[in-house]
C-alpha cells in the first residue's frame, strides 16, 4: 500500500470518527430527556462513591495531625520548679523516642484564659493554681508503633516523682485510623460495585437504543457500512453517557460539599482551627470525568458487540 | 462484471428460489430482468448484493468470487453496488441530504465534496428544492426517487434496482429508466428487475426471463420489439 494510499485511508478513517462522534451527541440531544434519566442515574451512581472517596480523604488529611494529637500532656506536681519541668524535659529530649516542650503555669494560664473566654473569672485567682507541664510528642507517628512508643512513655513518666498526671489521648485516634482503612476497603469496593452499575446502565441504554435503531442498522449494512462503523456512534454514545455522569457526580458532589462545608469546618476547628475541607483538584476532576467516559465506553462496547451478534444471527442485518 | 454460473439456491424450509440460473453480463451493459412474482427475481439481487449466499454454483460480481467472500469483505462488496429497492429503505429521522449522503459519509469523504454530490444526485433525480425535507413529507415518488439518488451518489460501477417503479406513475417510471439510460451511457452497469413489460420493451435492452427459479429466456436489445409477451 502506497504512503498516499495510506494516507487517504487515515483520513477516511478520521473523517468517519468524526462524523460518528457527533451523530452520537446529536442523537442524546434529540432525545433530552432520556438522556437526561440516564445521566442522572449514572450521575448518583457515581457520587456516592466520590463523596465517600472524599470523606475519608478529608479525615485521613486530619489523621496526619495525628503528631500533635498523638502528644502526651504531663502535668507536674504542684509546687514542681522550672528545674525540674526542664530537667525532665532535657531527659526526655536525650532519648530517641519523643521531644518535649515545657509549659510553664504563666503561659499555660495565658493559653487557657484565650481559649476559654474565662479572662476576668481567672483575674479573681489570687495565685496560678497551673502546674508545669509538659507536652510530649513521640518521633513514631503511625499505627501500632506509635502506641507501644506512647505506652512506653506513659509508663516511665507515670513513675516519676515530679509527675501527677500523664495524659495519654490518642485511643480514639487508633479507632479513627481503623476506621478510615475501613472506609478505605469500603471506597474500594463501592468504586467496583457503582463502576459495574455504570457499565450496567450504559449497556442496557446502549441495547435499547440498538434495538431502536434496527432499522437504521441495517440501512447502513445494505449501503456498505461495515461493523465498525455500525458500532462507532453507540461506541461514542457510551462514552458521552459516562462523562456527562461523571460530571453530573461532580455537581451532585460539589452542591453537597456546598451545604456540609460550613458546619464541617465548625466541627473541625474545635481540634485546632487549621483545617479547610478539601475538595478535588483539576487532574482529580479531569480523571473522574475521563474514567466516567472509559466506564461508559467499556459498557457500550460490550452490549454493541453482543447485540449486533443477534440482530446479524437473525438475519435482520441486510435483509431486504 | 457480473456472472451467474450454474447458480441455484434452496431455502431451509426447502422451497427452491433459484434453480441453475446462467448468465453474464459485461460492464457497462443494461439488463433488465422480469418474470412473474416469485420468480426470483429478487433472490437473484439479494445474491449479488450478499443479502444470501449460493446453495450450488458461483456468482462473480467484478471478477470476484461472492461464494468465496469473506465477512468483513461483505461490506466493500457492497459499497461497489448502488441498490435502488422497492420500499426505498429511507432513515425516517435523517433528512433528504442526510439519506443521500449516507454511502459517502460510509467512504469518508470529504463534506464540500458530500455536499456537491449529494446536490448534484438530487438534481439529477428531480428533488434539488428538497434536500432539507423529511421522508415523511414526501410523496412514494419522491421517495423512490431519494433511494436512487443514494445508490447513484457514489457513482458505483454496478446499480441494481428491484421493483423500481413499484410506487410511481407511468411518467415518473419513464423519467426513471430514461435515468437508468443516462447512467449507462456514462458506463454504470445496470440490472433492473421489473414486472413492467411495456416499459421494458420500450427500453430495448438485454431482457433476462425468469419462471420459477429458473431462467427460461435471454433476450437481445435488439430482438425485444419483436416479442410479444
Amino acid at each position: 500500500m502506497s504512503l498516499s494510499s495510506l494516507r487517504n485511508r487515515s483520513r477516511a478513517w478520521g473523517r468517519r470518527q468524526l462524523y460518528s462522534f457527533f451523530s452520537s451527541l446529536g442523537t442524546l440531544l434529540s432525545h433530552r430527556v432520556g438522556t437526561l434519566m440516564t445521566v442522572l442515574v449514572l450521575g448518583i451512581a457515581m457520587a456516592l462513591p466520590l463523596g465517600l472517596y472524599m470523606t475519608v480523604s478529608n479525615l485521613r488529611a486530619l489523621d496526619l495531625q495525628q503528631e500533635e494529637w498523638g502528644a502526651i500532656t504531663v502535668f507536674l506536681r504542684s509546687g514542681a520548679s522550672e528545674e525540674q519541668a526542664i530537667a525532665l524535659a532535657g531527659l526526655i529530649n536525650e532519648g530517641p523516642d519523643a521531644s518535649a516542650v515545657t509549659i510553664s503555669p504563666d503561659q499555660g494560664m495565658e493559653q487557657f484564659r484565650k481559649a476559654s473566654g474565662f479572662g476576668q473569672a481567672l483575674d479573681m485567682f489570687d495565685d496560678n493554681p497551673l502546674p508545669w507541664v509538659l507536652v510530649v510528642t513521640p518521633s513514631v507517628t503511625d499505627g501500632s508503633s506509635l502506641e507501644a512508643s506512647v505506652a512506653g512513655l506513659e509508663s516511665w513518666l507515670q513513675a516519676r516523682l515530679e509527675v501527677e498526671l500523664v495524659q495519654v489521648d490518642f485511643k480514639w485516634l487508633q479507632r479513627l485510623s481503623g476506621l478510615l482503612r475501613l472506609g478505605e476497603a469500603l471506597v474500594s469496593v463501592l468504586t467496583a460495585i457503582f463502576s459495574l452499575a455504570v457499565i450496567v446502565v450504559v449497556a442496557n441504554t446502549i441495547r435499547l437504543d440498538v434495538a431502536n435503531r434496527a432499522e437504521e442498522i441495517q440501512v447502513l449494512s445494505l449501503v456498505g457500512a461495515g461493523n465498525s462503523f455500525i458500532r462507532q456512534p453507540f461506541l461514542y454514545s457510551g462514552f458521552w453517557y459516562g462523562l456527562l455522569g461523571a460530571s453530573v457526580a461532580l455537581l451532585i458532589f460539589n452542591v453537597c460539599l456546598y451545604y456540609l462545608q460550613r458546619p464541617l469546618e465548625q466541627l473541625l476547628d474545635a481540634y485546632g482551627n487549621r483545617f479547610a475541607v478539601q475538595n478535588l483538584d483539576g487532574s482529580a476532576v479531569f480523571l473522574i470525568i475521563l474514567a466516567g467516559g472509559v466506564l461508559g465506553f467499556l459498557g457500550a462496547w460490550l452490549s454493541v458487540q453482543r447485540h449486533l451478534r443477534q440482530i446479524g444471527e437473525n438475519g435482520m442485518l441486510g435483509r431486504l | 462484471m457480473i456472472t451467474f454460473e450454474h447458480v441455484s439456491k434452496r431455502y431451509q424450509n426447502g422451497s427452491i428460489a433459484l434453480q441453475d440460473v446462467s448468465f453474464h453480463m459485461g460492464p457497462g451493459e443494461m439488463v433488465f430482468l422480469t418474470g412473474h412474482s416469485g420468480a426470483g427475481k429478487s433472490t437473484l439481487l439479494r445474491l449479488i448484493l450478499l443479502l444470501e449466499k449460493a446453495t450450488r454454483g458461483q456468482v462473480f460480481v467484478n471478477n470476484r468470487n461472492l461464494s468465496k467472500t469473506a465477512s468483513r469483505q461483505v461490506p466493500h462488496v457492497r459499497r461497489g453496488i448502488g441498490m435502488i429497492f422497492q420500499d426505498h429503505k429511507l432513515l425516517s429521522d435523517k433528512t433528504v441530504f442526510d439519506n443521500v449522503s449516507l454511502p459517502l459519509i460510509i467512504a469518508g469523504e470529504r463534506y464540500p465534496l458530500i455536499r456537491k454530490k449529494v446536490r448534484a444526485a438530487l438534481e439529477k433525480v428531480g428533488l434539488s428544492d428538497k434536500e432539507k425535507a423529511w421522508p415523511m413529507q414526501l410523496s412514494g415518488g419522491e421517495q423512490q426517487r431519494v433511494g436512487i439518488a443514494r445508490a447513484i451518489v457514489g457513482m458505483p460501477p454496478i446499480l441494481l434496482a428491484d421493483e423500481p417503479t413499484g410506487n410511481l406513475d407511468p411518467e415518473l417510471s419513464r423519467g426513471l429508466f430514461g435515468l437508468f439510460r443516462q447512467l449507462n451511457d456514462k458506463g454504470v452497469t445496470v440490472l433492473v428487475a421489473s414486472h413492467d413489460l411495456a416499459l421494458i420493451r420500450s427500453m430495448r435492452q438485454r431482457v433476462l426471463v425468469l419462471s420459477q427459479g429458473s431462467l427460461v429466456d435471454d433476450i437481445p436489445g435488439a430482438d425485444i420489439a419483436g416479442r410479444s409477451s
